[in-house]
């Protein structure tokens, strides 16, 4: 009956799914976007091995530009700063890199690549990701490149020769997926660093470096190690590993917040269609109501009657919802510069999740804004309705 | 035991702050398998009287005992029970849903009830054959006379089986032919099942072959 009731005004009907897609579609794609965002930066803070991040004061946004955006961009200090920072109390090992940015990509499709120097001596970050690629040292003239790096320059093969800075590296090795920024980095020793510097016009100085990770000693407090840098050390800015991916949050907190208002506002304008709707349905069938419980039918049966056609309608639309919203997010990946450089992106079972949330939602809104015309409805008095014509 | 006691009942109507009593200190005593016939002039409380008895709209003030119980004291989900089981109510005004066919409105009381009778699918049948619509089954009611809704109507009121039928002009469209052959099926009824009838009409030849005439003016009930 419900089916039958609904199919009467099909252009009504099709109006209010269309609202409540509308609706669906933009809280899911609103989901998946802070999802992916914010599942892109834990994993990179999980998958870093060092406990604070060094750089010089002002390049904490760069930093993760590259770490969780995979985005190229370089800044520089002096390397007498790691000296400076392993003597501070509670610091374990630190290891010091290089950033370098190549002024063409790699291959085709990447406009200009990271080039990691990394001093082989004091890593922790790089090498638990290569050791069973390569079983030994990289020598000068040597690269290993990250997982999507490799993929990209067609590697599949070792030893194959790229030119990079006027010099020539032979690739050695690729580096497991690490679902980080480094995934799109090619490494190097930093021996290689005072060669490029002569050979290229990359604006680096031989005794520069870019960030210093440091690993703490296990009983000591990260707020307190990085006071006593900050404060030590005006010209360096210090990331804790769970800070990481704060200032991308707070770049994109004003894309959530429109988020979040347009989400809020499509609610209640959906509210008020659905109650709007709904009272018109109700106003349009009160006298059928009427002769209905004058039969007999309870207030239950009247309620269960409009609660399968709001159901009916809350799912229909929300599933169409579910499916444009789902759509929207991938065609959006490839063109929001953000989206497509975050490393992580959503297993089956968050999408899952993030439909559910959506067909919950926007059954619930229906039911919600179906709920006072149908109670008014129950109440009447079947004679007096049952009267007008 | 009468089968319903009406007691006292008075209907007010507020009409732009205008009290109207359409029903006016009306008692009544029917016993099962009583055939009552209404008549009286247009407006003077008919349709009012008999959706109390009915239970689908509440007196102003009075009792109505449907054997022994006050229905205007039950529950809501009880006196809809007492709709469904008790009652059959043929109403004055056009009554099918448009979106069922004929069938499915035959059916539709008993989707009410608490307890299925089971049969319904040939009850239907049988009762639309009984006012002689046997063809028109799956039909929807938009396709049907004023007289064809009208009987379908009549057979739906015996659907659940009912102790008071309740009446309301049950054959103002139709031809006297037809109207004769309702009033038979309305008098095999009360005679073979003991169904009582309340049934209000402007016809006083039909009024005539009840076993008991009333007439209501202007909210009171006379005797005739
Ligand atoms: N909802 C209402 N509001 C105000 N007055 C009403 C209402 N319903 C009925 N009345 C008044 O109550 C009186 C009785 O109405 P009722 O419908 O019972 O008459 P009736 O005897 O069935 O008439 P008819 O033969 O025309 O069907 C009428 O005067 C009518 O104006
Ligand atoms: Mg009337």
């Amino acid at each position: 009956m419900a089916f039958r009731n609904l199919r009467r005004r099909p252009l009504r009907t099709g109006i209010l799914v269309a609202a409540l897609s509308l609706m669906v579609a933009a809280l899911v794609f609103a989901l998946s976007f802070v999802t992916r965002v914010n599942s892109s930066i834990k994993l990179t803070s999980d998958r870093l091995g060092a406990d604070l991040l060094i750089v010089p004061t002002g390049a904490r946004g760069g930093a993760e530009d590259i770490l969780v955006e995979n985005r190229a961009t370089s800044f520089y200090m002096n390397k007498s700063f790691v000296d400076r920072i392993k003597k501070i109390e509670g610091i374990d090992k630190v290891s010091a890199q290089t950033y370098l940015v190549t002024l063409t990509g790699l291959c085709c499709s990447v406009p200009s690549s990271m080039v990691v120097a990394f001093n082989q001596e004091t890593d922790f970050i790089v090498s638990p990701w290569m050791k069973d690629k390569l079983g030994r040292k990289l020598r000068k003239g040597e690269a290993i490149v990250g997982s999507e790096s490799a993929f990209n320059i067609n590697l599949g093969l070792v030893e194959m020769e790229a030119k990079l800075f006027g010099s020539v590296f032979s690739m050695v090795g690729v580096l497991d997926k690490t679902g980080s920024g480094l995934d799109t980095a090619v490494f190097i020793s930093d021996e290689n660093i005072a060669e490029i510097v002569k050979n290229s016009d990359a604006d680096i100085k031989p005794d520069q470096i870019s960030v210093i990770f440091a690993k703490l000693k296990k009983d000591a407090d990260p707020y307190m190690v990085m006071s006593e840098i900050e404060n030590n050390i005006i010209e360096l800015d210090v990331v804790m590993r769970k800070d990481i991916g704060k200032s991308l949050i707070t770049t994109l907190g004003d894309i959530s917040k429109i988020f979040y208002l347009t989400m809020v506002l499509s609610t209640i304008l959906s509210l008020f269609l659905v109650w709007a709707i709904f009272t018109a349905i109700a106003n349009e069938r009160t006298r059928e109501v009427g002769i209905m419980r004058a039969l007999g039918a309870k207030e239950k049966h009247v309620v269960t009657l409009f609660l399968f056609e709001v159901l009916v309608l809350g799912a229909i639309g929300s599933i169409v919802g579910i499916v444009a919203g789902t759509s929207l997010t991938l065609i959006m990946a490839q063109s929001f510069s953000i989206l497509k450089n975050l490393p992580v992106d959503l297993t089956n079972f968050t999408r899952t999740v993030i439909a559910f949330a959506g067909l919950l939602f926007g059954t619930g809104i229906c039911v919600l804004g179906a709920l006072s015309p149908v109670q008014r409805l129950k109440k009447l008095e079947p004679l007096l309705v049952i009267k007008q014509e | 035991m009468p089968q319903i006691i009406v007691e006292n009942i008075t209907k007010t109507y507020l009409v732009d702050t205008a009290p109207i009593d359409a029903v006016r200190s009306v008692s009544m005593r029917i016993e099962k398998g009583d055939f009552i016939s209404i008549v009286g002039h247009s407006g003077s409380g008919k349709t009012t009287l008999l959706s109390m008895i009915g239970g689908i709209t509440r007196p102003s003030s009075g009792k109505i005992l449907f054997e022994g119980e006050d229905i205007y004291e039950l529950a809501s989900d009880r006196v809809s029970e007492y709709r469904c089981e008790k009652i059959g109510f043929m109403f004055q005004f056009a009554s099918l849903l448009p979106i069922l066919t004929v069938k499915e409105n035959l059916l539709l009381p008993t989707v009410f009830r608490p307890r299925p009778a089971g049969r319904e699918a040939a009850k239907a049948e049988e009762l639309l054959h009984l006012v002689g619509l046997t063809e028109k089954i799956n039909v929807y009611p938009a396709q049907l006379s004023g007289g064809q809704q009208r009987r379908v109507a009549i057979a739906r009121a015996f659907m659940n089986d009912p102790a008071l039928v309740l009446a309301d002009e049950p054959t103002g469209d139709l031809d006297e032919e037809t109207e004769g052959d309702m009033m038979r099926f309305f008098k095999t009824m009360n005679e073979s099942k003991g169904v009582t009838f309340i049934m209000v009409t402007h016809n006083t030849d039909l009024a005539k072959q009840t076993k008991q005439h009333l007439r209501m003016n202007q909210g009171t009930l006379q005797t005739v």
